[in-house]
């Protein structure tokens, strides 16, 4: 058969794929054990010890994760309720290709769009005192720039809903839900039934994996914390290009202490959930 | 006696005040980028002006330039890949390790690419790249090419090879399969893919702001540029020009923005 593989192909895939992946982490481990780089001493393990011993490096992980699991489950949330209200809404007509708009914006004009919308002197605030809910800029609440990374996790969710919405709406047809609700309406399910035992969880099954994506994607985000994260709560991307850029040479082992961590858990997922697919 | 709307008419109006409410994002950018001068509380700009237009269409702005520049790049980008990643992603499809080549173009993809520039930062300093438009193209071929594979591995099919072993049962050379059979087969994909591609370049921020040091001037690098300037205006039109491809795009073909992958 003449479609053998061809070695020179997967060797061009492997130089650009998975050479330069594993030459950045065990760069930035030699870096992070003091093995290279401007200031190194020989081996030590003391930036692993002031990363992994100070909390701004573990708020920063868990911040980022918490981000992840915050915007993915209020856009999944949403998504759903909108497919099993109207599951054709956005097969035909206008709604089929509005609802691919929001996709055409990049993640940095989401960052830009969501501050001018709810920063203090945002187009939301603007309405708030048209409407007579504030008296001025000052009263209206921090939802960018904040501590509780509000503005990250709104500009999050507003990007995923319409991806959700259209992933939910292909998987409600492709699963035939509709007709499984029908089944299970037919041996005497009420709705509510039909929603919670049939019909949210055939779509979660299948949507799992793109979800599980979509949350690393979110926590390796960077345009969107960077523009509207808060400088005391940054997330593991923010926080490690930060220190990476910082004049204090001493910060730039931390860096890529950070970067070698955050690596870890991503490849551990990404492992885990791969591994979980070919298992089922 | 008062009428009741029709249920088709509610739901119509219903549709389209969805509809106006997701094209709200890109509406407000393309408003926006016309403005000049937005005190508190206005809730729209004071003045309307074409100016930034003109600058932009007439190339006195710099933003002309990058609208080039970031054409130039991605365009690039996503022809190298779209040729590269479809040649290697048959090699993958027939390898008898498909899952595990897959597994590696799974990593990089998933990885930030932020965090994977600033872990190559010092390899592209070493090779004279950093700071420059190449390193920038060559960052970005970096990340693209894992998308490019596992898109078009999904290409290879049971019913492709059949094809193809077809072609060669019937004497066909490799080019003639090539040209007579894959070809026709696979130019949607090919096109899909180079879409998507070019629009992951065209998306692109934290790395080529890492690599190209400033020295690559992208349409998302300019973004950043304005809205840390406070040039909001600015900064709403090169938005606006960063969204015009993707609009075009899925204009033509839906396919072109949504990737069923991700």
């Amino acid at each position: 058969m003449r479609s053998r593989s061809q070695p020179w192909l997967l060797a061009l895939f492997a130089l650009l794929t998975v050479a330069p992946l594993a030459a950045g982490i065990l760069y930035a481990l030699a870096y992070s054990l003091g093995l290279t780089g401007l200031l190194n001493t020989g081996f030590t393990l003391a930036h692993w010890q002031a990363v992994l011993g100070a909390g701004v490096f573990w708020q920063a992980l868990w911040f980022s994760a918490a981000q992840a699991v915050g915007a993915i489950s209020l856009a999944l949330a949403l998504a759903l309720v909108v497919v099993l209200w109207r599951p054709g809404a956005f097969q035909t007509g206008l709604l089929s290709f509005a609802i691919y708009l929001p996709l055409t914006l990049p993640a940095i004009v989401v960052a830009f769009l969501a501050f001018q919308g709810l920063s203090k002197s945002g187009l939301l605030s603007r309405i708030a005192y048209a409407l007579g809910f504030i008296g001025g800029l000052e009263q209206f609440p921090d939802l960018v720039n904040d501590p509780a990374g509000i503005g990250i996790l709104l500009a999050h969710a507003g990007m995923a809903t319409p991806f959700f919405i259209l992933l939910l709406t292909q998987l409600y047809e492709q699963e035939r839900v509709a007709a499984y609700a029908d089944l299970a309406a037919t041996l005497g399910a009420t709705r509510r039934q039909r929603i919670l035992k049939v019909q949210t969880p055939l779509l979660l099954r299948r949507a799992f994996p793109t979800v599980v994506l979509y949350a690393l994607f979110v926590m390796s985000a960077y345009e969107i914390p960077l523009l509207l994260g808060s400088q005391s709560r940054p997330m593991v991307t923010v926080l490690a290009v930060e220190k990476l850029q910082r004049y204090n040479l001493a910060d730039i082992p931390q860096a890529y202490t950070i970067s070698v961590l955050y690596s870890v858990v991503v490849i551990g997922a990404t492992l885990w959930l791969l591994g979980r697919q070919k298992t089922q | 006696m008062m009428k009741t709307i029709p249920e088709h008419v509610r739901n119509s109006w219903r549709r389209r005040l969805l509809a106006g409410l997701l094209a709200s994002p890109l509406l407000w950018l393309a408003l926006l980028s016309a403005g000049r001068q937005w005190p508190y509380p206005a809730l729209l700009p004071l003045e309307w002006t074409p100016e930034h237009w003109s600058r932009l269409l007439t190339g006195r702005s710099d933003l002309a330039f990058s609208l080039f520049f970031s054409l130039g790049l991605s365009g690039g980008v996503a022809v190298l890949i779209t040729a590269l990643s479809f040649g290697v992603s048959r090699a993958v499809a027939y390898h008898r390790r498909r899952r595990y080549w897959l597994l590696a173009a799974y990593l990089p993809y998933v990885f930030s690419p932020v965090i994977l520039a600033a872990c190559l930062q010092y390899f592209f300093l070493r090779a004279n790249l950093a700071g420059a438009v190449a390193g920038v193209f060559v960052a970005q071929v970096l990340i693209t090419m894992p998308y490019g594979v596992i898109f078009f591995t999904n290409f290879w099919n049971g019913h492709i090879r059949s094809l193809e072993q077809l072609a060669y049962t019937l004497g066909s050379s490799r080019w003639q399969a090539t040209l007579y059979v894959l070809w026709p087969a696979a130019r949607g994909t090919l096109l899909t893919g180079f879409f998507q591609i070019f629009l992951i370049s065209w998306f692109e921020y934290g790395l080529t702001q890492l690599i190209g040091l400033g020295k690559a001037p992208t349409l998302t690098i300019k973004v950043f540029q304005y809205v840390q300037e406070a040039n909001l205006f600015y900064a709403a039109l090169a938005g606006t020009l960063l969204a015009l491809p993707p609009v075009v795009l899925l204009w033509i073909n839906k396919r072109f923005v949504f990737s069923r992958m991700l």
